[in-house]
């Protein structure tokens, strides 16, 4: 019999130290092609306070440095950039709050959200409009925002277990899908879900059964293709930007991988290995074709190329 | 908010219960405490025949495919679905000529299906009524099917005597003694558990009697009307009430022979009795039920099948039950009403204390000694039996069990979603 064929070595990374915190959420900046942020907590977001980093990286000459960061209460497990203003980063904390940064001013937000009775796991942007965001928690339930208000503009309460991600279409400006611990898709809790970039019918989503599965929304009665290949729970899932078929997730057994569900078989393309503690993060940069960003609780951020 | 939430979120993540594997696979599940969904198998309806004394009771001259053809016209009746709709029917039997597929196919189109919905016959002996339930099950689960009957049936009266074993076997392989085991008589088998394993002559006598009255007094009160459906006979006649039923006292029961060996303990008081009876139950995909405007009633949860040595066949549901609890992530505290065939009260006894289960718990309208054993029929026997109980206590879960007659148990989780 023939084996996979073997996976290529990884890549060096470009390593920055978030002492202190782990990291929780990574995403690249969509106006500038050498900004990340990078959401945390200390004590392993168990108790104590979080941290937002804001780090420039110069991949050419192997550096990566913080340029800004921001201070909360409670831990922050989750963040995504204004689609808007390109100084704006909104970010989701334990205590039921959510926070939004601005790169022009020190210390404090200039907006404080707080509706949800628990922790907010997930803040997304909305792509098409630009004009709102929205938030999941362990509340169960899903709201929407404005950065111009102090509210939420609706709530919906369909889930019946916590909210762990939530994330708008890239194609359609009034459509979200989110995931949750009541199972609907996985046999267990679903922790993470993305959209497809190229195709509207399709998403993906990771959970606690180990799997990734990839979905066409006009039926949900039986996933397209299940990724088999993590040993623990998967906590983040993310499409690629540049590529159709290509599939990041990462999770409890500290590694980060890459997926191509064009093949229906030996779909595992690399093994991002060097973490050595959960991998709660990982994103892709919009302008290098490539270039993948990992977060993790051994309080690390890893750059590299696969 | 608390940070004990938190540690127990992620834990939750990382419990062993995360494996990629189907909870089947012996991971801890937590399926029962999972919340409705699309692709859940319903239980529809449950409804059984009166179960009547083979020989001498009222369907000793009733042919099996007459009993299970009323019983799926009933049915078909009770839940007002399209008999056309649905894509399988399963019958149980042990005994029946031709291995019962003919009694299956033909009770099925007496009984108002066209014959564009299939049927097959099943034969896992005394567990085949729940083997095809859990047979529906798994197809439905699959996507084979999105509606189907999970049934069984047995006329004792026809087809119980010495016709039904074997008797010319190969040579060498009942000179192998563990295939030879196979063949142990029932009786010997029930024996054999109240020797090894110490249950008293008294302790099977008083469970005997527990199961008599409990029965007698489940039909004063009514409590069998939810799930018999009554049977017009060819002369007219309507069969209504289990005519099995006694009311025996201590020293009656204390009074038998021993009825498979001298010294032996058990008697025709505390062994099932031979019976003649048919129950059906419907199945189908949460999902399908809601477009078919059909109203489920309980969620099949669980399905387990072990093997054990056939010479001690009656420690089939000690040997069930854990595996079956295992995979819907339940303990026996989480259990309400247990429907524990009483195949001999030897063997119940064993399984109950075995298990650790509250007595009080186990068949709570009494079982097969006081009623009877229709081998094939049973197991949709104690599904329509349970249903009742259950939402009459208003509680969740039950558990339908049984021993089987060449070394096996069986067991199945439901629960109850009428509260």
């Amino acid at each position: 019999m023939q084996g996979p064929p073997p996976l290529p070595p990884p890549s060096p990374s470009l390593i920055f130290r978030t002492s202190g915190y782990q990291g929780y959420a990574v995403e690249f900046s969509p106006f500038f092609e050498n900004r990340v942020a990078v959401a945390s907590a200390a004590n392993f977001g168990i108790a104590g306070n979080g941290r937002l980093f804001v780090l420039h990286f110069d991949s050419s000459n192997n550096n990566v440095a913080q340029t800004h960061s921001f201070d909360a209460q409670d831990g922050l497990f989750d963040l995504c950039w204004s689609e808007a203003n390109e100084n704006q980063i909104v970010v989701s904390s334990g205590d039921g709050s959510i926070k939004v940064f601005d790169l022009g001013l020190k210390d404090f937000p200039v907006l404080n959200l707080h509706e949800h009775t628990r922790e907010v796991f997930s803040v997304n942007w909305n792509l098409v409009r630009k004009d709102v965001f929205v938030s999941g928690s362990w509340d169960h339930s899903i709201k929407l925002w404005s950065p111009d208000s102090n509210h939420s503009i609706s709530t919906w309460k369909e889930h019946a277990a916590c909210v762990y991600s939530t994330v708008w279409s890239p194609h359609s400006p009034d459509r979200f899908a989110s995931a949750s611990g009541d199972t609907t898709a996985h046999t267990n809790e679903v922790l993470s879900l993305d959209w497809n970039k190229y195709d509207p019918n399709c998403l993906v989503t990771a959970g606690v059964d180990h799997s990734v599965k990839v979905w066409d929304i006009r039926n949900t009665s039986k996933d397209l293709l299940t990724l088999r290949g993590h040993d623990y729970a998967v906590r983040r899932v993310k499409c690629s930007p540049h590529a159709g078929n290509i599939v990041a997730s990462a999770g409890y057994d500290m590694t980060m991988r890459m997926w191509d569900t064009s093949r229906g078989f030996n779909n595992l393309v690399r093994v991002h290995d060097r973490h050595t503690e959960f991998v709660l993060g990982v994103d892709f940069s919009l302008f290098v074709k490539g270039l993948v960003a990992t977060c993790a609780w051994d309080e690390t951020v890893h750059l590299f190329h696969v | 908010m608390s940070s004990t939430d938190r540690v127990a979120s992620i834990s939750q993540h990382l419990a062993p219960s995360a494996s990629a594997a189907p909870a089947s696979a012996g991971s801890k599940s937590n399926l029962a405490k999972s919340p409705k969904s699309p692709d859940d198998v319903v239980i529809i309806a449950a409804v059984r025949s009166p179960l009547c004394k083979g020989g001498r009771g009222a369907f000793k001259e009733t042919h099996p495919e007459y009993i299970m053809g009323e019983v799926f016209k009933a049915l078909i009746q009770k839940t007002g679905i399209e008999p056309g709709i649905v894509q399988d029917i399963q019958v149980g039997n042990v005994l029946m000529p031709g291995a019962g597929v003919t009694t299956a196919r033909m009770a099925a189109l007496y009984g108002g299906f066209p014959n564009s919905v299939p049927a097959v016959a099943v034969n896992r002996q005394c567990s085949s009524g729940l083997a095809t339930v859990g047979s529906v099950a798994a197809a439905i689960k699959a996507g084979y099917i999105d509606v189907g009957i999970g049934a069984g049936v047995e006329s004792m009266s026809m087809y119980y005597g010495p016709g039904a074993m074997p008797t010319d076997l190969s040579p060498e392989v009942m000179a192998y003694g563990p295939a030879a085991e196979v063949m142990t008589p029932m009786g010997t088998t029930s024996e054999n558990v109240a020797e090894q394993f110490g249950v008293t002559r008294a302790e099977q006598d008083a469970f005997a009697l527990r199961s008599h009255t409990l029965a007698a007094k489940a039909a004063k009160e009514g409590l069998f009307k939810e799930e018999i459906v009554p049977i017009k006979l060819a002369d007219g006649t309507v069969v209504s009430a289990d005519d099995g039923i006694r009311v025996p006292t201590a020293e009656l029961l204390a009074k038998l022979k021993p009825a498979f060996k001298p010294n032996g303990s058990s008697t025709a008081g505390n062994s099932s009795q031979v019976t003649d009876g048919a129950a059906a139950v419907l199945l189908c995909r949460r999902s399908y039920a809601e477009k078919k405007g059909l109203k489920p009633i309980a969620r099949f949860l669980g399905f387990s099948v072990v093997g054990c040595p056939p010479t001690i066949m009656g420690i089939g549901p000690a040997v069930a039950i854990p595996k079956v609890l295992e995979q819907t992530g339940l303990g026996i505290n989480d259990v309400a009403v247990w429907e524990i065939n009483e195949a001999f009260a030897s063997q119940a006894v064993y399984c109950v204390k075995k298990l650790g289960i509250n007595v009080e718990k186990v068949n709570p309208k009494g079982g097969a000694i006081a009623f009877g054993h229709p081998m094939g029929a049973t197991g949709a026997r104690q599904i329509a039996t349970l249903l009742p109980e259950l939402r009459r206590r208003k509680e969740k879960f039950g558990v339908v069990s049984m021993c089987v007659g060449i070394g096996l148990g069986v067991a199945a989780v439901i629960e109850n979603e009428v509260l």
